[in-house]
């Protein structure tokens, strides 16, 4: 049994420890928040261990094994720095930290202590994703030649169903490490860089600040990959109104043969998807089998997926596919971008 | 008694909406109670979502009026932009999000948090059921009160206009906790504050989906906006709960109620309407199944349809 901490209770971590509920031979058994509120909601699901400030969970570390960070990202480095050297193993919602030096630091602290590091990049784990990395090199599409992401919503100044205001630290890019380039546009740069494999460089990126904010809310980023001369169009944006179920996100792999569509992968009809993948857990329910948690939402079962795979590499000492190294060359790709084409670098 | 309501089709350039507002006031031949030296402009900026979305005031509109008031009252009059913080909004980032900081600047107004006001908690009493507010009494001294709705749906009381939009006058955030009897809270807090005229922005207006409906909506009287507001959104208004306890506690009347300027037709024929029982239904239901089959399958809920 793997025993795992939850550090943060917010949007994210709450949604991490349900699903850690759900991931064989792991039990949550400690979690911290400066919230009574979530960490009431973290008992009520039978967390032992309650800690209103994270550095004391790392310091008790009561038989924890593992980590789950789920903390605001100016809050990344130290929380992560604190729990490899308590030998514990982490996983932490991206962006791993918010400067190019942070990551860097990171990265020996991970060679240092031994331990596994795997970062949140949950959008390598959508269905739809996953599919069209598989046929990748197939000669399906022929070469590739361009790679266009984009991700269009509120981000963090979603409506969620029972309204909430959105936390101040998303207001100040000293604590968030910028805008909707280091948030969502940090998950397309991933992506970019899990379909071509290598390293990539800037070759453009504009910015827009459409809400006034002192950070950008809109970004359009080219990358060109060092060696094959690929490229790739980001196109990010936390300006529209959006509303769950919508989801306005699509990766297009152009080659020379042809072309491979995300749209085309995910359920046509959510609402049908929903009701047939419910049925699915409720059958499986029925009959004694593991349900696949979060399996009706398409995109949100990433999540699960992710973190079954962080603690299937604990499990079995097998390196995350996802590293510490794939933290850091996001982070610089957008370092590179701020400070070459941006007008601000907010650290 | 019910009262005129001005209806006059404009465009989005700030002229054009200056020329319209003073055109409707002139239809409603809108005159001050009494000398004006300060203005408070009450907008709604429910939350953090561009006026193209039909959901919060138009800046432009707000503009216009300013131009207005500036033309017909004096230079030298203190006018303030007002909101109060909502349970999921702060006006402080509302007003930088949505263009009022720059319409500040660029018109040389205040603006206002209403929640940041000196406060009083006043009763009153609805249908029989007792309801406190708080209530920023800065707005009781102003010398017009100018209220600036949108027109646009919303699933528990099927229209939103003059008299909802006095509910975002309320100084404590949490507003959500009169959701349970937002029928008589609308009602309620309208039997405190009673703004002096209302200019509806309608240029991009809210139905099944945002429609650029131009239309500019001006009367003195609130109940009789919201009566014409649900004839345009193409809804019974006899049938609308907060109109009816309105005139029940006699806020409002049909008797004088009448429609000048353009014809509703006009407005109601291009309005995407929403088919509230079929929409309430539908929602409600998704969210019943929901709660059923995680509370068999215990299955995980996403984080947006957390708490249900």
């Amino acid at each position: 049994m793997l025993n795992v901490g939850i550090i943060g209770l917010g949007h994210m971590g709450r949604l991490h420890m349900m699903n850690c509920l759900h991931v064989d031979d792991v039990e949550v058994v400690a979690a911290a928040d400066s919230s009574k509120r979530a960490l009431k909601k973290a008992k009520l699901v039978g967390v032992k261990h309650l800690y209103t400030d994270y550095h004391d969970l790392l310091k008790d570390s009561p038989n924890v094994d593992a980590v789950v960070i789920s903390l605001p990202n100016f809050l990344h480095f130290d929380s992560i720095q604190l729990a490899l050297e308590a030998g514990l193993d982490v996983f932490v919602e991206k962006p791993m930290a918010n400067t190019v030096e942070e990551c860097r630091k990171i990265v020996r602290f991970v060679e240092k202590s031994g331990r596994k590091l795997m970062i949140g990049h949950c959008m390598r784990f959508i269905d739809a994703i996953e599919k069209m990395k598989a046929t990748t090199g197939k000669g399906r599409i022929g070469d590739l030649q361009v790679v266009t992401i984009e991700q269009i919503l509120n981000g963090p100044f979603a409506h969620g169903a029972v309204p909430k205001p959105v936390p101040e630290w998303w207001f100040d890019p000293k604590k968030s490490g910028g805008g909707v380039l280091i948030d969502l546009g940090y998950h397309l740069i991933d992506l970019f860089r899990f379909f071509v494999g290598e390293d990539s460089k800037i070759m453009f990126a504009s910015f827009d600040y459409k809400f006034n904010l002192p950070f950008e809310d809109g970004a359009i980023v080219i990358l060109c990959s060092s060696d094959s001369y690929i490229k790739g169009i980001v196109n990010v944006g936390w300006y529209q109104k959006s509303v769950f179920p919508e989801y306005n996100f699509r990766t297009i792999l152009h080659g020379n043969a042809g072309y491979m569509s995300s749209d085309d992968l995910v359920p046509r009809n959510v609402y049908l998807h929903t009701v047939k993948e419910g049925t699915k857990n409720l059958l499986r329910r029925a009959v004694g089998k593991k349900i696949k948690p979060l399996s009706y939402s398409y995109y949100y079962e990433s999540y699960y997926k992710e973190l079954q795979l962080f603690f299937d590499c604990v499990k079995n000492d097998s390196d995350p596919s996802v590293s510490a190294i794939d933290g850091l060359k996001t982070v610089e790709l957008i370092e590179e971008a701020y400070k070459t084409f941006g007008e601000k670098r907010f650290t | 008694m019910g009262d005129v309501v001005g209806l006059v089709q404009t465009h989005s350039s700030k002229e054009d909406i200056k020329n319209s507002i003073e055109k409707a006031l002139d239809l409603i031949n809108f005159k001050p109670k009494g000398p004006v030296k300060s203005v408070d402009i009450k907008v709604n900026l429910c939350y953090y979502w561009h006026a193209a979305t039909g959901y919060t005031t138009d800046p432009q509109v707000v503009a216009g009026i300013i131009d207005c008031i500036r033309e017909r009252y004096g230079m030298d009059i203190h006018i303030r932009v007002v909101e109060a913080d909502a349970t999921a909004m702060r006006t402080k980032h509302a007003f930088l999000m949505l263009g009022y900081e720059k319409l500040a600047k660029e018109e040389n107004v205040e603006l206002f948090n209403l929640s940041n006001d000196e406060i009083h908690q006043e009763k009153v009493s609805v249908d029989g059921r007792e309801i406190a507010f708080q209530i920023p009494q800065s707005l009781l001294k102003s010398d017009l009160f100018i209220n600036v709705p949108k027109l646009k749906i919303m699933r528990d009381t099927k229209i939103t206009c003059a008299l909802k939009n006095i509910f975002g006058c309320i100084a404590s955030p949490r507003k959500i906790v009169y959701h349970p009897f937002l029928h008589e809270a609308i009602v309620g807090i309208n039997k405190i504050l009673r703004p002096d005229l209302i200019i509806v922005d309608g240029l991009v207006a809210l139905g099944r989906f945002p429609i650029e409906l131009g239309l500019i909506m001006v009367s003195v009287d609130p109940f009789s906006v919201d009566w014409i507001a649900s004839q345009v959104m193409g809804y019974n208004p006899s049938k609308i709960k907060f109109l009816k306890i309105a005139m029940k506690e006699k806020l409002g009347e049909l008797e004088g109620i009448k429609t000048l300027g353009e014809s509703v037709i006009i407005f109601k024929k291009i309005f995407p309407k929403e088919n509230f029982f079929s929409s309430k239904r539908w929602w409600g239901f998704q969210l019943r199944l929901l709660r059923l089959y995680t509370r068999i399958v215990k299955d995980v809920v996403p984080p947006a349809l957390e708490e249900v």
